[in-house]
């Protein structure tokens, strides 16, 4: 979930109204889905978790979304965009390397530090997780004063130079991508295509290489910039609209004018930004459904408007018309939510749920819970260990040939990077670390052990399995037989034995164990092994699936 | 004349004194020295019991004892079946006289059921002392000697005065034949004689005006080593419990799942961030699993792609099956309600399930990369009222919070969302869960026209408090002494 950090202050000059801490806190940033992480001073940190909300990355977009919840501004944000003959033509060569753009123009733009600030926010967050790094939403900022005419964007040859931001050289497109941090970065977003993605002025000076760094020249933005060029490239025109539309709104809200481009696809010619709105309907029906009780049109157009939407009727069906920057609502049931969160959480009395129905647990653990039952009458103390482990303990320590694990393809530790196939080396794993305390230990764990199997429909076979460990100076196979005895007189169970060699067993000392179709083993643990596990004093075991 | 002085210390121990001490005591009264043996016969009490007693009368100082070592013999296995049974040259005659007193060797054999071992031991004594003979048809006959012979049997009288324990004569031939053919054996046996005293009578006497033994509150008793549930598992056990009596049915929770059933049944768009390497687990091995039905999968992949028949506009992109197919371990429990739904539910039903999670989380205090989740679904005719008050009574039930607040919050399968604070009377409001109603997108391409709450309450934070831990990592404590000493958790 995104985080962005915010003034207090620049806040509650574009909201226009002062907020107590507790108010930002308990009220204000509930309404856009927000939580404090810190408040220090003037500075504020803000959890966003509505990832499908970009435009409330930025002070501009919780302003304006929070004068809705205060009455300070109702309804549809209006904007105004003003023609510009500003055209950028885009090289069809682009299809597969990157063919989307939307742009604009931002003038008398009052660059304070924090709009500064807010912007860079912005751009990085949006592009971030709404744009998945880049991927989908590139985009690029850039002092409109040092740009000449029309502009185009191309498929250029990796050998094009120019002299990318934050460096004194020029440098080639394939260098960019050797060598500027950026370009390191990024490059695995183009460097699979033979042309890369450029923006140049009508003199062929170069603004940006998309998605990866603008230029030095007219890349660099500060508070002596007046007038922005906004450039936003990737693959779906609807999505690149929307996160223009978010730049030009908070630019927008900081009194810029804004100024509409003409983007040329040769085919087809379109003009950004939108900056309007889009039209869903919601059946009062699914309103009530949702709220649980009855509620006006008169209500439900209240509540649209504090979310800065605009509704009407049309017989039984709101008309409900958002920003177009709104990138979240893709079904009814979204503003529906809206409406909801207007109406306020903590003020609908929550209702009890009274449908009787019958609980039951899964049948397994009526036998789970049996066999624990047992265990513990027997005066075994029940232990828990992960469920993933290290192919260490698993294999290597309990001198097991090489085996099939079901395996991490990304553990962070080989501590923790396959799934346990037994619990043995676990319990044993247990005792080692227990060492200094009173003998005898006598532990066990009901727990899951996991196996590569093809003909599963997850190609892995989970059981459930008893696993007892006892060890004291003189824990032998007597012992761990009465205790397989005690649970299986228990259980009702009959089981067969069958002698076995293990490599983790002593000689002569271990036995598989017949139940059914179940499996299980019994015996000493080798003194090897037990050496592996820096144990000395002797332990016996049994593991059963149950 | 005696002072008499009241001894407190004395008087407690007298008051204390256990029934089988006071008989003991009392068969000791005339002073003289007695054997444990006379003691058990006189106060008519086991032989054990006067040992105990004993013991612990020397230990308070109440009767001189010693021991004596005594050297005793005692009947074998073997000895006991003879005094049982008879003895062999005993069956054997027994056995020729039913005969009629004559027999041939095999009949005899036969009707005298020894093994071979005991009739020739038998036959070899009857014949030494001239008890049966040959007779001219080469049949074996009794000689009329044998009846003074099984009259007066020394050895089978040697054999019950060793069972009685009487004194017995270790000279005579009889002794040396039962011990020779291993009827008997030696045992070396402690013998107790004790003698009251001073102290003694004084106790005695004060033990039998207080009828009423006093318990000796201040004994250490030996503590008990007793098998225990694992105090998270017991903490599980209850959750579960309550769930159970609140009318919900568990659902399966396998380990490994397709992110079918964990991210796309969910609705969860293929490049969503979530869905990265970096927030979930995915397997080297096994790599891909199998899905459901066809009608299933493209009823999902449509919602995907362009919102299928339920009013959305969808996620707008290619949907990948082989996406679809990959496994990972479960990251959240949504994924086995996804499941349930895709398998079938009941309307109205009530699910739950205890999901062991997994997320590459670094682990610290607070985090670990396996942890469990509460994740439930109610299918039924019921709006976001009923799931807020779904929620406060888990934080009542649960929790046994008074208070709850409720917070717009996000997930990509829920809308309405909703996070759930509660009042905890120590731990203050905590973040107790997340919840919503399954998005149309999800349920209708499953055929589920109803709504679904839905809901997932973090419980391990309330497992850590109830545990009295401030780590994590000690849900699945490693420490046995801890394991051992910890009192058993309630809800």
């Amino acid at each position: 979930m995104p985080t962005i950090e915010i003034s207090k202050a620049d806040l509650e000059k574009l909201l226009g109204k002062k907020l107590t801490n507790n108010e930002l806190k308990e009220r204000a940033v509930l309404f856009v889905k927000g939580e404090i992480e810190a408040i220090a001073g003037d500075y504020v940190k803000i959890e966003l978790k509505d990832t499908n909300r970009p435009d409330l990355l930025s002070a501009e977009g919780i302003a304006r979304e929070l004068k809705g919840f205060y009455g300070i501004e109702l309804g549809l944000p209006k904007f105004k965009v003003y023609k510009s003959r500003v055209k950028v033509s885009v090289d069809p060569k682009l299809k597969n390397i990157r063919p989307k753009g939307a742009y604009a123009i931002a003038k008398r733009v009052h660059v304070t530090e924090h709009l500064l600030e807010q912007m860079i926010q912005l751009q990085e967050k949006i592009c971030e997780t709404f744009g998945r790094k880049r991927r989908e939403i590139a985009i690029g900022i850039f002092d409109y004063d040092k740009v000449k005419g029309n502009l185009r964007y191309y498929a250029a040859d990796p050998s094009e130079e120019f002299v990318p931001l934050g460096f004194n050289e020029k440098l080639s497109l394939s260098e960019i991508l050797e060598r500027h941090p950026k370009g390191i970065e990024y490059r695995h977003l183009i460097d699979s295509h033979s042309k890369y993605p450029l923006l140049v002025d009508s003199q062929n000076e170069v603004l940006s290489m998309p998605p990866i760094i603008n230029s030095e020249y007219s890349g660099k933005v500060t508070t002596e910039t007046e007038n922005l060029f906004i450039d936003v490239t990737g693959f779906n025109q609807e999505t690149i609209n929307i996160a223009l539309d978010i730049i030009c709104a908070a630019l927008h809200d900081r009194k810029a004018r804004i100024e509409s481009v003409t983007v040329d696809y040769g085919n087809k010619k379109i003009v950004t930004p939108i900056l309007g709105s889009q039209e869903i309907v919601v059946e009062h029906a699914l309103i009530e459904n949702i709220f649980g009780e009855k509620v006006s049109k008169d209500s439900i157009k209240r509540f649209a408007k504090m979310k800065r939407m605009d509704c009407s009727f049309v017989k039984n069906a709101a008309v409900v018309r958002y920003p177009s920057y709104r990138a979240d609502v893709l079904h009814a049931i979204d503003i529906v939510e809206d409406l909801l969160i207007a109406r306020d959480y903590n003020a609908i009395e929550p209702e009890p749920v009274r449908i009787p129905t019958k609980g039951y647990e899964l049948a397994e653990r009526a036998l789970i819970d049996a066999v624990r039952e047992a265990c513990i009458g027997l005066q075994l103390q029940e232990v828990l260990t992960f469920t993933l482990t290290s192919k260490e303990k698993q294999q290597a320590k309990m001198l097991l040939p090489e085996l099939r694990f079901v395996e991490l393809e990304n553990p962070l530790s080989s501590e923790y990077c396959v799934f346990r196939q037994s619990i043995v080396p676990e319990l044993l794993d247990f005792l080692s670390k227990n060492k200094h305390c009173a003998y005898p230990q006598k532990i066990f764990e009901v727990g899951r052990v996991v196996r590569p199997k093809l003909s599963e429909e997850t190609r892995v076979e989970e059981k459930d399995v008893l696993c007892v460990a006892i060890t004291h100076k003189d824990a032998n196979f007597n012992e761990i037989k009465a205790c397989l005895d005690a649970i299986c007189k228990a259980m009702d169970w009959h089981y067969e034995m069958v002698r076995a060699e293990h490599a983790a067993f002593k000689k002569g000392l271990c036995a598989y164990i017949r139940l059914g179709s179940k499996r299980g083993i019994i015996g000493e643990i080798s003194e090897k092994v037990l050496a592996n596990f820096n144990l000395k004093v002797p332990v016996a075991v049994l593991e059963l699936e149950l | 004349m005696r002072m008499l002085r009241r001894d407190p210390m004395l008087e407690e121990i007298a008051k204390a004194l256990s029934e089988i001490e006071v008989k003991a005591l009392k068969a000791l009264k005339s002073g003289e020295t007695l054997s444990e043996e006379d003691i058990a016969k006189k106060a008519d009490i086991p032989i054990d019991s006067v040992r105990r007693a004993l013991a612990w009368l020397k230990e308070k100082g109440l009767a001189t004892v010693e021991e004596r070592e005594l050297k005793q013999y005692r009947l074998t296995e073997k000895g006991m079946l003879a005094l049982k049974e008879g003895l062999p040259e005993e069956r054997l005659l027994l056995a020729l006289k039913e005969l009629g007193g004559r027999a041939s060797i095999a009949e005899l054999i036969k009707h005298c059921g020894l093994n071979k071992q005991e009739f020739d031991a038998a036959f070899g004594k009857a014949r030494r002392y001239n008890l049966i003979v040959f007779n001219e048809n080469k049949e074996l006959e009794l000689t009329g000697l044998e009846k003074d012979f099984l009259e007066r049997n020394q050895e089978k009288e040697l054999l019950k005065k060793v069972q009685d324990g009487s004194a017995i004569d270790e000279e005579g031939f009889a002794f040396a034949d039962i011990k020779k053919r291993g009827l008997i054996e030696k045992r070396k046996k402690i013998v107790m004689y004790a003698k009251i005293n001073d102290n003694g009578l004084k106790a005695l006497s004060i033990a039998t005006k207080h009828r009423t033994r006093l318990y000796n509150l201040a004994i250490q008793v030996k503590p008990l080593t007793m098998g225990k549930k694992q105090p998270y598992a017991r903490f599980l056990d209850e959750v579960r419990k309550k769930l159970i009596a609140m009318g919900f049915r568990e659902m399966k929770t396998p380990l490994i799942v397709q992110e079918f059933y964990n991210f796309d049944v969910l609705f969860q768009p293929q490049n969503h961030a979530a869905r990265e390497w970096t927030s979930t687990f995915r397997l080297r091995y096994p790599k891909e699993g199998v899905l459901p039905s066809k009608r299933i999968v493209n009823a999902v992949k449509a919602a995907h792609e362009h919102g299928a028949n339920t009013g959305s506009k969808g996620w707008r992109y290619s949907w990948s099956i082989d996406m679809a197919k990959r496994l990972m371990p479960t990251a959240h429990g949504t994924a086995h309600s996804a499941r349930q739904l895709v398998e079938g539910i009941e309307v109205p039903g009530k699910y739950f399930a205890i999901a062991r999670c997994f997320r590459p989380d670094t682990v610290d205090k607070t985090h670990h990369m396996e942890f469990n989740q509460l994740e439930g679904i109610i299918a039924a005719d019921l709006s976001f009222k009923h799931l807020l008050g779904t929620l406060k009574e888990f934080a009542e039930e649960i929790a046994g919070a008074k208070k709850v607040k409720f917070y717009p919050d996000y997930y990509p399968f829920t809308e309405p969302s909703v996070q759930l604070s509660a009042k905890h009377d120590e731990l203050g409001w905590i973040e107790f869960g997340g919840a919503g109603l399954f998005r149309p997108e999800m349920l209708r391409p499953l055929g589920i026209e109803c709504n679904v709450l839905a809901w997932g309450l973090g419980i391990d934070r309330l497992a850590m408090f109830k545990l009295g831990i401030d780590d994590m990592r000690e849900l699945f404590s490693s420490n046995l002494d801890w394991l051992r000493e910890h009192a058993i958790v309630r809800l």
